[in-house]
């Protein structure tokens, strides 16, 4: 049965609704600011032991022997395992690229510090960490290589010797003509530029509860994870199981942003619950396991980038070079991040040819695990940089070259170069509403008198496309082939008129189960206390994947909507059969179902799901009984990659447009930001206090991103960034006010034209930053091309051109 | 093993007594031996704030604190907040403001303005900023919670300003 999906909220059988679009309070919230949510870590079953895993302290090492027995005979201790277990009973775990993993337990070496090397369950964490100092393991070290270029050269150690080399993939995609658009080009700027590593630190380290269950041969986990389904089969894969056998129950969690990871330590835990004789085990990780060990670290990369133009700044050509640092295993599918720039490749710009030099290469770090944004976010700042660089050169005014080089509204859909296609936009509405929101004029008149009096102030203009809901095929150049991203919901009355919805996710912070209310509400013109947002597990949860690509807004509309589409039509067909009528002639509107044009004759939701349940026998006979309906929603129209990575991936291209002004402290190093000013255009705005949500904390991570948060590793592999004394998170003294803006371009390709959101101002907000600081050290004739842009960074950029200067 | 130790502590107006080794933690005492999960456990070496409860009165970081040391004091939890099943002023505050997206951080925010409001009723975006610049929220950007600060205040002052003899 094809379903038509309302695609504005004119076409909801409703002739007032009150609930989408507006910025509604959230039903999560509650629950979460009385602390009765139910994270992973508060949940204690019967019989429950507690894990401990024992890391690696060295970053390469030969394991000689590992003499458990000490810990084995501690009270309190039920089980023990090592890597002879993972041997034993899992599988190296699956990779991007493929054949890139190691079992989730260390077998004859370390490849990075934090690697788990055994784990004990015991009957509490004191017993479980009091039983893991007693694991005595004799480690042979060997050479670590913690540099990308290094680790590409003959003769450097090998972090998995099986494969002979620690080069992941090498590849160049060439779309179209570029090296006849140098050729042919008026100017051409090169630059390098270094992303160093950083991580997404939800504020709830990730948490598991494995069950297994001996005889039957199955495993039941309870975790704080953001996709059930994938991660199920995952697990399933590594443990040897069918994917029938394993059931994921999904917890609510404290944030994600793509780093909440955790599959070795569920893998770990999960061999040790084949030890306790059905008993439980939890572990919950802690910060600095999060930190050395979790899905901490994402895109530490180093980029060449050439930008060819025309005398009047428009851009011809784009050739970026990379070098992505993945760490020793493909295991957090970080690879993924060098994928997903494909989707927006070019940017919101008309660059007819690009390519795309691209070397993923193993080193003994933390493997890199995916972090809001998937990847774009680096790509984006290294080529707004370029614009910029450009732009000085050629004296054309920042927000003028980006104006200049816009993709036109008028021509969307739009094929970039790299192959996605853009749904719509508007980007010089979007430019327009930001100068005016920042009086750009006046701003630079302000800095102009500020640069008078000698203070270094810059202005930025950045913009940038968020590609919204992922399709696997974005990521086929590094060897993925997925499992689906499908979004189920199923919509249910009982016999009291009240309204379930079920999914199969668990919240994670955006807003969503408000968001499925709303829909609802909306749908049926009932209230929200008449709805109940219910989470399954993966054995009873129709398809779904839940969050993540920017997706879930939009995939669980048209999943809610397709549901209360098909329960209508069973109504209907119910009603008909009672009101003795054709069904064509019966609706639902506002809540009842009515005969059209038949004054009287109507009757109430309720009333036909009830007769529904009550008496089967009355109804007619080709309809199913049950007053529910499931739909199961996937991005139309995505298409395969070809052979140079070229697909429709991503179905939505949300944009927008940052203006900041700071102020660099020349003395310091310090950065301050005076103003920033924000408009985006991701379509129709569905919660519009959700969105502005997402907004303002992608730009406080994009805010760290920019200016503090680096992980450090020295020459032998040993992180020195393992607590949050040194790794750096904005607090409320480093977040900005903002002022904001929107723009509303619905998408038609999506239901009721909603963009992906949730990403936001991650992929903007470290370019424009750099960009401003750039134009802030532009006069002393400084640049900055390393991400973060950190005092120490700074100062010694600007102290190396007073040098300069004074030689001169 | 260590000895294990009498402590004795009233959370939320209840009287608890147990025996703990002296190496628990104030938070995994509250939350495994009270199963007063609502306070939450970020970091465990005191920078999130997440883990922050009143101990007489004053925001502490639960991870940091043995339960042993608060033997015979007076704590105050997150599940201490609502009153006859209505949500506290600032509570409501944060639901209206969307002071919160996963919620995870927010117990320690609740009981930290908790402690800013009743030592200063009206306190400037500056104070404000004092008060919570220990806290780390990784999902809303501060900017909804500083909103949420500013409403929770003013509601609290209008109900005191109700309330009193001398402005009514």
């Amino acid at each position: 049965m094809s379903v038509d999906i309302p695609k504005s909220l004119e076409d909801f059988p409703n002739s007032s609704p009150r609930w989408v679009g507006r910025a509604v309070e959230r039903v999560e919230d509650p629950q979460l600011v009385t602390g009765r949510t139910e994270f992973i870590d508060n949940v204690v079953l019967p019989g429950m032991l507690h894990a401990a895993i024992l890391r690696s302290p060295l970053a390469h090492a030969r394991i000689g022997s590992i003499d458990t027995s000490q810990a084995e005979q501690l009270p309190g201790v039920i089980a023990v395992v090592t890597g002879e277990d993972a041997k034993r009973w899992s599988h190296p775990a699956p990779t991007a690229p493929a054949e890139w993993g190691t079992h989730c337990l260390a077998t004859d070496k370390v490849c990075y510090v934090g690697e788990p090397v055994a784990a004990v369950a015991a009957v509490n964490r004191y017993v479980a960490e009091d039983a893991i100092e007693l694991i005595v393991v004799d480690y042979e070290p060997l050479e670590a290589v913690v540099d990308p270029a290094k680790a590409m050269e003959p003769g450097s150690p090998l972090v998995i010797e099986e494969k002979g080399t620690n080069v992941m993939l090498q590849r160049v995609f060439t779309w179209g003509d570029v090296d006849g658009a140098f050729r042919d080009a008026d100017r051409v700027f090169t630059e390098k530029f270094r992303w160093h590593r950083l991580g997404a630190n939800p504020l709830e380290t990730f948490g598991v509860i494995a069950q297994w269950d001996s005889v039957g041969e199955s495993l039941t986990l309870r975790a704080s994870v953001q996709s059930a389904t994938h991660f199920g089969l995952g697990r399933a894969a590594v443990l040897g199981l069918p994917s029938n056998k394993v059931r994921v129950i999904a917890h609510p969690h404290g944030g994600s942003f793509g780093g909440k990871g955790g599959t070795r330590g569920t893998d770990v835990t999960a061999l040790l619950a084949r030890k306790t004789r059905g008993r439980p085990v939890k572990w919950i990780e802690d910060r600095l396991e999060y930190l050395t060990g979790g899905g901490s670290q994402a895109w530490d990369r180093y980029y060449e980038v050439s930008l060819a133009l025309k005398n009047d700044g428009r851009v011809t050509g784009l050739d970026v070079k990379l070098l992505d640092d993945m760490g020793a295993t493909g295991e957090g599918f970080g690879a993924i991040s060098t994928a997903k720039p494909l989707a927006c490749f070019t940017g919101p710009y008309t660059i007819p040819v690009a390519r795309y030099d691209l070397t993923i290469v193993a080193t003994n770090k933390l493997p890199q695990s995916p972090y809001r944004g998937m990847g774009p976010p680096p790509h984006n700042c290294v080529l707004e940089q370029m614009m910029d660089i450009a732009a000085r050169a050629l004296d054309i005014d920042p927000a003028a070259i980006r104006r200049l080089n816009f993709i036109p509204k008028d021509a969307f859909p739009y094929t970039i170069a790299s192959g996605n296609e853009y749904d719509s936009g508007d980007y010089e509405a979007v430019l327009d509403k930001v100068l005016e929101l920042a009086d750009y004029p006046k701003l630079r008149d302000r800095q102009a008198r500020a640069r008078a009096e000698g203070r270094c102030v810059g202005i930025g203009v950045a913009s940038a496309i968020e590609p919204g809901i992922f399709d696997w095929n974005a990521y086929a150049i590094v060897g993925v082939q997925g499992t689906g991203v499908p979004e189920g919901a199923t919509v249910s009355i009982d016999i009291m008129g009240k309204i379930s919805v079920r999914v199969g996710f668990a919240l994670e912070g955006q807003g969503q189960y408000t968001l499925a209310t709303q829909l609802v509400a909306d749908y049926f013109n009932v209230g929200f206390e008449d709805i109940n947002v219910v989470y399954l597990d993966t054995h009873s949860a129709p398809p779904a994947f839940g969050p993540g690509g920017s997706r879930l807004g939009v995939a669980l509309t048209g999943a809610v909507l397709g549901a209360c589409e098909r329960l209508a039509a069973k109504l209907v067909k119910v009603a008909a059969g009672l009101f003795q009528m054709d069904p064509a002639q019966v609706e639902l509107m506002d809540g009842k179902l009515v005969a059209k044009g038949v004054a009287g004759v109507e009757m109430p939701m309720a009333q036909v799901a009830g007769t529904m349940l009550a008496r089967s026998d009355l109804l007619p006979p080709d309809v199913d009984p049950r007053p529910e309906a499931t739909h199961v929603w996937t991005a139309p129209g995505r298409t395969e990659a070809d052979d140079q990575g070229r697909a429709k991936s991503y179905l939505t291209a949300a944009q927008a447009v940052h203006v900041v002004m700071l102020e660099v402290d020349p003395e310091t190093g310090f950065v301050e930001i005076l103003k920033y000013c924000v408009v985006d255009d991701c379509g129709t705005r569905l919660n519009p206090a959700t969105v502005e949500g997402q907004t303002d904390g992608s730009i406080a991570q994009g805010v760290g991103a920019a200016l503090l948060e680096e992980i450090v590793y020295d020459e032998q592999g040993q992180i020195l960034t393992s607590s949050y004394m040194d790794y750096l998170i904005p607090t409320i003294y480093e977040v900005p006010a903002t002022e904001k803006g929107i723009v509303v371009t619905p998408s038609p390709f999506t239901p009721l034209g909603a963009k992906g959101c949730g990403e936001g101002a991650m992929h903007t907000t470290p370019a424009v930053i750099l960009s401003a600081i750039n134009d802030a050290l532009a006069p002393m004739g400084a640049r900055a091309t390393e991400i973060p842009a950190t005092p120490n960074r700074l100062w010694t950029l600007i102290r190396e051109a007073r040098n300069q200067t004074a030689g001169d | 093993m260590s000895t294990e130790r009498q402590v004795s502590v009233t959370v939320n107006g209840v009287n608890y007594e147990a025996r703990v080794e002296p190496r628990t933690t104030l938070v995994d005492f509250l939350r495994g031996e009270l199963a007063l999960t609502g306070t939450h456990v970020g970091c465990e070496h005191g920078v999130c704030g997440a883990c922050t409860v009143l101990l007489e009165g004053r925001a502490v970081r639960s991870c940091l604190m043995l339960a042993v040391q608060a033997d015979g004091t007076n704590l105050t939890t997150v599940e201490g907040l609502e009153e006859d099943g209505n949500l506290h002023p600032i509570q409501q505050a944060f639901v209206e403001e969307h002071g919160l997206q996963c919620g995870f951080c927010t117990p320690g925010f609740l009981m930290t303005v908790c402690e800013l409001l009743e030592n200063n009723p009206d306190p400037s975006e500056e104070e404000v900023r004092d008060a919570l610049g220990g806290q780390i929220c990784r999902c809303t950007g501060y900017r909804s919670i500083l909103r949420s600060v500013n409403l929770a205040a003013a509601r609290l002052r209008g109900a005191h300003t109700a309330g009193s003899a001398e402005h009514s």
